[in-house]
């Protein structure tokens, strides 16, 4: 199993990269979400800390995945593919990989604008992004966050959804490359 | 002669109302503050109190007649943290509703062995009453002075935060308070 990408398909650090983030992301969201709702209760402070880990966490792995991927290959486009969805998919990447930066940083913007702590997993302090509390900024800070989150919830159902039709329609192997890596077909065969 | 003993005894009641008082202070507001730290999530943060009533009485050479009698507007808390302040108001911890105000009363100065004076006194917060001491440092400044007062107080002791918010991993129970008053005669 290669570390690195190919043309033929993505290697085991990129996959590695994509699936960590991808479960990262999504127990973000349902954390993001659900704790909004929440009673002021300590459990309550302690979700929001959790969810300020995870976002940095998210935040750090997508910049080390940009960086490995500017190293390295990445799979071909399957040739039948026509111009438009080649453009649309690109697109969509981009856009995906901007708002995934985009969100934890406007999450810690929000958080710097509040004046309230950060702490990664509880092991050290984060620095501010701002000189303390910021009430002009704050609210625009959260509108951001919540506006980006909700347009990466629409973006997300085109990535998945279209890796399925890819799968299950045109059955190509662009699916495939980010599941096994390479591409090739294992067993069966289609 | 029944005169006379009218004038001795309002003498002899007044005297004892107003016993002699060490030099009366005036606090300068702008240039004073009450200021605490105090840990939230294990980060340090500092807060204050904007407004609260100082009534000074203090001569160094003079400590057996000096006396601190401070009011302290719990409303006017401010951490810096809209939401972090709301919570501190509320029932769980200050309850501002029901004991809006502090109040910190010396009883007596002492020097202690290093040579810093120290304010003995009870702190009233939240309806509980327990003796504070305060580390004293006055510096004159010809017909001025500051006064700065530091305390280490429990925020437990007064039930502040106590139950489910009790844990100091969540918020310290060590406070740091630090008073710094501009005097003027």
């Amino acid at each position: 199993m290669p570390l690195r990408s190919t043309d033929q398909g993505w290697g085991a650090l990129a996959r590695a990269f994509h699936w960590l983030i991808a479960v990262l992301i999504i127990a973000q969201g349902v954390i993001g979400l659900s704790m909004v709702q929440m009673g002021l209760t300590p459990a309550k402070v302690r979700v929001f800390a959790l969810h300020k880990s995870i976002g940095l966490t998210i935040l750090a792995l997508v910049l080390l995945r940009i960086a490995w991927r500017l190293t390295e290959k990445h799979p071909a486009d399957p040739p039948a593919m026509p111009c438009w969805q080649i453009r649309a998919a690109h697109a969509t990447h981009l856009a995906l990989y901007v708002l995934i930066l985009a969100i934890p940083l406007s999450g810690w913007w929000f958080n710097s604008a509040s004046n309230a702590p950060l702490v990664w997993f509880g092991w050290f302090d984060v620095p501010s992004l701002m000189h303390g509390l910021d009430p002009v900024w704050k609210p625009r800070a959260l509108l951001l966050h919540q506006s980006l989150f909700w347009l990466l919830v629409v973006l997300l159902a085109l990535h998945i959804g279209a890796a399925l039709w890819h799968h299950f329609k045109q059955r190509d192997d662009v699916l495939r490359k980010m599941i096994v890596g390479t591409g090739e077909k294992t067993g069966g065969g289609r | 002669m029944t005169r006379m003993i009218v004038w001795v005894c309002m003498a002899a009641v007044l005297g004892f109302a107003a016993p002699a008082l060490a030099k009366a202070w005036q606090v300068d507001p702008p240039h004073s503050s009450l200021t605490f730290t105090n840990t939230y999530q294990t980060v340090t943060y500092t807060g204050q109190f904007r407004r609260f009533n100082a009534v000074i009485n203090y001569d160094p050479s003079d400590l057996a007649h000096a006396k601190f009698d401070v009011t302290i507007d719990i409303t006017s808390l401010d951490t810096q943290n809209s939401e972090r302040d709301h919570t501190a108001l509320g029932t769980d911890f200050f309850d501002t509703a029901k004991f809006p105000k502090a109040h910190f009363i010396t009883t007596a100065f002492r020097k202690a062995a290093d040579g810093k004076i120290i304010a003995d006194g009870v702190l009233t917060l939240r309806g509980i009453s327990k003796p504070v001491a305060l580390t004293v440092s006055f510096k004159p400044n010809g017909n001025t002075a500051t006064l700065d007062v530091t305390a280490q107080v429990k925020r437990l002791d007064f039930g502040i935060g106590t139950g489910q918010w009790a844990d100091p991993s969540m918020i310290g129970d060590g406070v740091t308070v630090h008073g710094h008053l501009s005097l003027k005669p």
